[in-house]
C-alpha cells in the first residue's frame, strides 16, 4: 500500500463569518454553558451570561472584587466521579478567558477523560466564584487501549502486525483520500456557475495540513483572533466595513487566522447622525509556518 | 460455512438531505436528488435486476436514510423527477440525430438506451415507487437495507440524550412503515459513534452499526482481531463493524485509484455548456443559466484542459471497469489470504462507501459493481460476500469491546462538523433540543392543533439537526444554502415554540410549515419526552 498523500491541495481555510449568525437569536436569555468534544485533545465550550447574573454577582461579591478578579474556565476532570459538586473532581485546570467571547476552544490536558467546565471569577485571594457550570462531556482516548482481554488473548507481535493491517497508519484520514481523486474536480467546480453539482457527499477535507513525521509524536495548531472593545453606547461600530452589534457598549468578534494571511481590520465608530467618527486599525499577520 | 477463506461485506451509504421547495416551481438544490436518482439509485436497481435475471447471487448492505426514503416517496418530488427523466429521454433522442455519423454517436446512443431503460424501470416496473424495488431485493435476501439517524443527525454533538433517542426512534419508525420490519442495522450519520448511544439502537431492535477503523482499534480492551471481526458493545451486545481502509484506499487512492482512469467519463465537460444555447435551453432551469445537465460526451483523457478532452467511448470504459473489478477482487483475495495467517478465524473485510460515488461521481462505478458481483460469483471461491447479519449468524460469539468515540470525517473525529466556520449553530441546535424536550414533558398527551404544532416543532428540530448543513459550511460548497437552511429551521422552530408557549398557535402558520417541511408524516413528538429516554436507560 502506498502512503496516502495529504489532500493539501484541497485546503480551504475556514474563515469564520462574523455575520453568519446575525438573524438568529443572539442568545436565549439564560445563563448557561455547554461543553462539546471536538477530538481527543480539544473541546468546545460556549456560553451565555445574562445581565441579571452579572447584577446578582455584583450584589453578592461587590463590583470591586469582580473587577479585580480574573475571568477563567476551570476545567474539572470528573472521570468516574458519580455526581460532581464543584469540589470532588480528580483534578482541575484553570485557563484565562474573556467572557465576551461567548465560546472557546479548550485544549484538554489529558485524552480519554470526562470533563466539566466551570466559568467563573478567580479572585485575588484565590477564591473561585462560579458563574456557569457546563454539562459533562468526554473526549476519546485517541490511541490503542492498554487493557488486555484475558478471554481474547493476543500475542503482542501479532497485534502490532494486525494494527498495521487494520490501517492504523491511516487513522484520521477519514474519507479524505477520495478527495485527492476528485480534487481537481472540486477546483473546477468553483469555476462553474452551477456551484457544486455534488455537495452532499460525506467527504471531509483537511482543514489544516498536519505534518506527520513520526508515528509517536504529532502536533497540530491553529489560530483564531478575537477582536473586542467598547464604544459609546449609541455609537454604530463597524469592523471591516460591516456593522456589528453592541451589547452594553461592548463588542467582540472572532475570526480564524489562516497561516500566511494578513488581515486588516479597520474598526470605525460613528454617532447616529454620522457626523462624528473614530477609527482604529488592527492588523494581524500570521507567518506561513512550517 | 463453506471452503471460502474469508468474507467481504460491501456497504453503501445512500443519503441526501431533505430538500423540497414546494414554494418554488423549480429549485436548483432539488437537482441533487434527481441526479442521484438517475445516476445512482435507479442504476443500482438496474444492476440488481440484471444480476437476478442472470441467476447471479449477490449480497449488499445499503443504507437508505430516512430523508432519502421520504424524498423517494414524496409525490411532488417524484412528479418533478419524472419530468426530469422525461426531459433526458427526449434530449437523448434528439441527440441521436444530431450526433449521427460523428465521434459522439456511441455515447449519445448509450445515454438514450440508459435513460429509456431507467424510465421503463421507474414508471412500469416500480410504478414510481423505487423503494418497492429496493424492498423486493431485501425480501429476496440479497440486499440488507439499513437505516440511519432520522435526519443524519450528528449524535456525539447532541448534549441531550432525548435528541439521540428521538433520532433513532423516528428513524426506526420510518423504516418499519416502509419495509414492514425492524431495521437490523444502522449507519450512524458520518459513522459518528459516541459510547453508550448503542443503548438507543438496541431498544429499537438494531443489532449492528458501522464505525471508522479506529472506532474499534482504539476500543477497550484491545480488539483481538483488529478490524477484521466485529465486536459487541458492553451491556447492549450491539455489534460494531469497522471500515477497512485498505479496500477504501484501493478504490480511491490518488495514484492507483480507479475513478481517475483517463478512459473514464469526464465529470465537468457537460452538454449543458457545450450545446447551442437555444437547443439546450429547454433542459436548463427556468432562469436559463447554463449548468450541468448530466450528459457528458468526453473522457478524462489526461491532464488537459476541458476543451482538449477526447470523445468518450462507452465500450472502452466498461472494459476498464471490468478490469478494475477484477483488480479489486484479486486484492481482496490476497488481503484475506494474508489475514488468515495472522488471525485464527476467517477474516471479514468491510468495504464502506458513499453510494452516490457510484454512478454520480464515478460514472462507471455502477458497471464496476456489476462486474464485481459477477466475478465473485463465477470466477473464484476464496471470498464470499456476506451481510453483517449473515456473519453474526456464522460467528455469534465475538469479543466484547467498548468502541471509541470516532467518525469517518477528516482527522477521525468531529472537526468537520465543529470548527470556527460552523460552531455557532450548536447554540441553537442544543437550545432547540432542550426546548423540544421541555414541551414534550409538559404536554404528554396533546391533541388537536397543539399536537400538530408539537409534531411540526419536532420536524423543524430534526431538519435543523441534519449533519449536512454543518458539513457544507465547512466544505464551502452550498455554504449559503446550508446556512440559510439552518437559520430557517431555527427561526421556524422559535416562532412555533413562542406560539405554543404563549397559547396562541396560528393554524395557518402550522399548515404552511406542514407543507414545506413535510418530512415524517407519522411524527410523534412524544419521542422527545424524558420518560421515553429514561425507559431506555433504565434497562441498564
Amino acid at each position: 500500500m502506498e502512503k496516502s498523500l495529504s489532500s493539501a491541495t484541497l485546503v480551504k481555510p475556514i474563515v469564520k463569518d462574523p455575520f453568519a449568525e446575525l438573524d438568529v437569536p443572539f442568545g436565549y436569555g439564560r445563563t448557561e454553558s455547554y461543553l462539546l468534544p471536538k477530538d481527543p485533545a480539544w473541546m468546545f465550550l460556549f456560553w451565555e451570561i445574562t445581565q441579571s447574573t452579572f447584577d446578582y454577582l455584583k450584589s453578592q461579591y461587590g463590583d470591586e472584587t469582580l473587577k479585580n478578579s480574573r475571568t477563567i474556565i476551570r476545567l474539572h476532570d470528573v472521570t468516574g466521579v458519580e455526581s460532581f459538586n464543584g469540589t470532588n473532581s480528580l483534578e482541575f485546570y484553570d485557563m484565562p478567558v474573556i467572557f465576551e467571547a461567548r465560546s472557546w476552544y479548550i485544549n484538554v490536558p489529558k485524552t480519554g477523560r470526562m470533563y466539566v467546565a466551570d466559568l467563573g471569577y478567580l479572585t485575588t485571594d484565590g477564591r473561585f466564584i462560579l458563574v456557569s457550570r457546563s454539562n459533562s462531556s468526554s473526549v476519546p482516548p485517541g490511541r490503542v487501549s492498554d487493557v488486555i482481554d484475558d478471554k481474547w488473548m493476543i500475542v503482542e507481535g501479532d497485534f502490532q502486525k494486525l494494527l498495521k493491517l487494520s490501517g492504523a497508519d491511516y487513522i484520521g484520514l477519514g474519507a479524505s483520500e477520495l478527495m485527492q481523486v476528485v480534487g481537481q474536480r472540486w477546483k473546477l467546480t468553483e469555476l462553474t456557475p452551477s456551484g457544486s453539482p455534488s455537495s452532499w457527499s460525506s467527504f471531509a477535507l483537511h482543514l489544516e495540513k498536519v505534518e506527520k513525521e513520526d508515528e509517536d509524536i504529532w502536533l497540530e495548531a491553529d489560530c483564531e483572533i478575537i477582536i473586542y472593545g467598547s464604544a459609546s453606547k449609541n455609537a454604530i461600530v463597524s469592523i471591516n466595513g460591516k456593522d456589528i452589534e453592541l451589547k452594553d457598549g461592548k463588542f467582540s468578534i472572532r475570526q480564524h487566522l489562516p497561516a500566511g494571511s494578513v488581515v486588516d481590520l479597520p474598526i470605525r465608530a460613528r454617532n447616529a447622525k454620522g457626523d462624528k467618527t473614530r477609527q482604529l486599525m488592527i492588523k494581524a499577520l500570521r507567518e506561513q509556518g512550517k | 460455512m463453506g471452503n471460502e477463506k474469508g468474507y467481504l461485506a460491501l456497504v453503501l451509504h445512500a443519503h441526501l438531505p431533505f430538500i423540497k421547495h414546494p414554494e418554488y416551481p423549480d429549485f436548483l438544490e432539488e437537482d441533487w436528488f434527481y441526479e442521484a436518482m438517475v445516476e445512482t439509485y435507479i442504476p443500482l436497481l438496474n444492476v440488481f435486476e440484471n444480476l437476478t435475471e442472470e441467476g447471479i447471487d449477490f449480497r449488499l448492505t445499503m443504507s437508505l436514510t430516512p430523508p432519502l426514503c421520504n424524498m423517494m416517496s414524496d409525490p411532488l418530488l417524484i412528479d418533478r423527477f419524472s419530468h426530469y427523466l422525461n426531459q433526458r429521454v427526449e434530449l437523448s433522442e434528439k441527440e441521436l440525430t444530431r450526433t449521427s455519423g460523428t465521434e459522439f454517436e456511441g455515447v449519445a446512443r448509450m445515454y438514450f438506451n440508459k435513460f429509456r431503460r431507467y424510465k421503463e424501470l421507474f414508471e412500469n416496473r416500480y410504478h414510481r415507487h423505487v423503494l418497492e424495488g429496493f424492498k423486493k431485493f431485501q425480501d429476496m435476501g440479497k440486499l440488507e437495507i439499513i437505516t440511519c439517524c432520522a435526519t443524519h443527525g450528528y449524535l456525539p454533538l447532541m448534549v441531550h440524550k432525548e435528541s439521540v433517542n428521538a433520532q433513532i426512534k423516528i428513524a426506526a419508525q420510518d423504516y418499519r412503515s416502509r419495509f414492514g420490519k425492524n431495521p437490523r442495522g444502522i449507519w450512524l450519520a458520518e459513522c459518528a459513534y459516541n459510547p453508550g448511544d448503542d443503548k438507543f439502537l438496541r431498544d429499537e431492535g438494531i443489532r449492528f452499526f458501522f464505525t471508522e477503523s479506529h472506532g474499534i482499534l482504539h476500543g477497550t480492551p484491545r480488539p483481538k482481531y483488529g478490524i477484521y471481526a466485529p465486536v459487541y458493545c458492553p451491556q447492549t451486545g450491539v455489534a460494531a463493524f469497522a471500515r477497512d481502509m485498505e479496500s477504501a484506499q484501493q478504490v480511491w487512492s490518488a495514484e492507483s485509484g480507479y475513478p481517475g482512469d483517463a478512459r473514464y467519463r469526464e465529470f465537468y465537460r457537460d452538454l449543458g455548456y457545450d450545446l447551442d444555447y437555444d437547443y439546450i435551453k429547454p433542459y436548463l432551469h427556468s432562469d436559463g443559466v447554463r449548468r450541468n445537465i448530466g450528459m457528458k460526451y468526453h473522457k478524462i483523457t489526461g491532464k488537459v484542459s476541458l476543451n482538449q478532452k477526447q470523445a468518450y467511448n462507452p465500450a472502452e470504459a466498461r472494459e476498464v471497469a471490468a478490469q478494475h473489478a477484477g483488480n479489486f477482487m484479486f486484492n481482496r483475495q490476497k488481503q484475506i489470504e494474508y489475514l488468515s495467517t495472522v488471525i485464527d478465524r476467517k477474516p471479514l473485510v468491510v468495504s464502506m462507501y458513499d453510494a452516490e460515488l457510484y454512478g454520480h461521481w464515478w460514472y462507471e462505478g455502477i458497471d464496476f459493481l456489476e462486474y464485481l458481483f459477477k466475478k465473485i460469483y463465477y470466477d473464484q471461491d476464496q471470498i464470499k460476500l456476506v451481510t453483517p447479519m449473515e456473519y453474526l449468524e456464522m460467528y455469534p460469539e465475538n469479543q466484547i469491546v467498548q468502541p471509541s468515540m470516532s467518525s469517518w470525517g477528516d482527522k477521525g473525529y468531529h472537526e468537520v462538523w465543529l470548527n470556527s466556520g460552523n460552531d455557532w449553530i450548536y447554540r441553537h441546535l442544543i437550545k432547540s433540543s432542550e426546548r423540544m424536550m421541555d414541551l414534550a414533558n409538559k404536554f404528554p398527551n396533546a391533541t388537536g392543533l397543539l399536537r400538530r404544532a408539537l409534531n411540526q416543532l419536532a420536524r423543524e428540530l430534526v431538519l435543523m439537526q441534519a449533519s449536512d448543513w454543518a458539513f457544507l459550511m465547512t466544505t464551502g460548497t452550498a455554504k449559503e444554502y446550508s446556512t440559510k437552511r439552518t437559520k430557517d429551521h431555527v427561526k421556524r422552530f422559535n416562532e412555533l415554540y413562542e406560539q405554543i408557549q404563549g397559547n396562541r398557535i396560528n393554524e395557518a402558520y402550522v399548515y404552511e410549515l406542514e407543507l414545506k417541511d413535510s418530512i415524517f408524516q407519522q411524527m410523534d413528538y412524544s419521542v422527545y419526552s424524558s420518560a421515553s429516554k429514561e425507559a431506555v436507560l433504565a434497562k441498564y
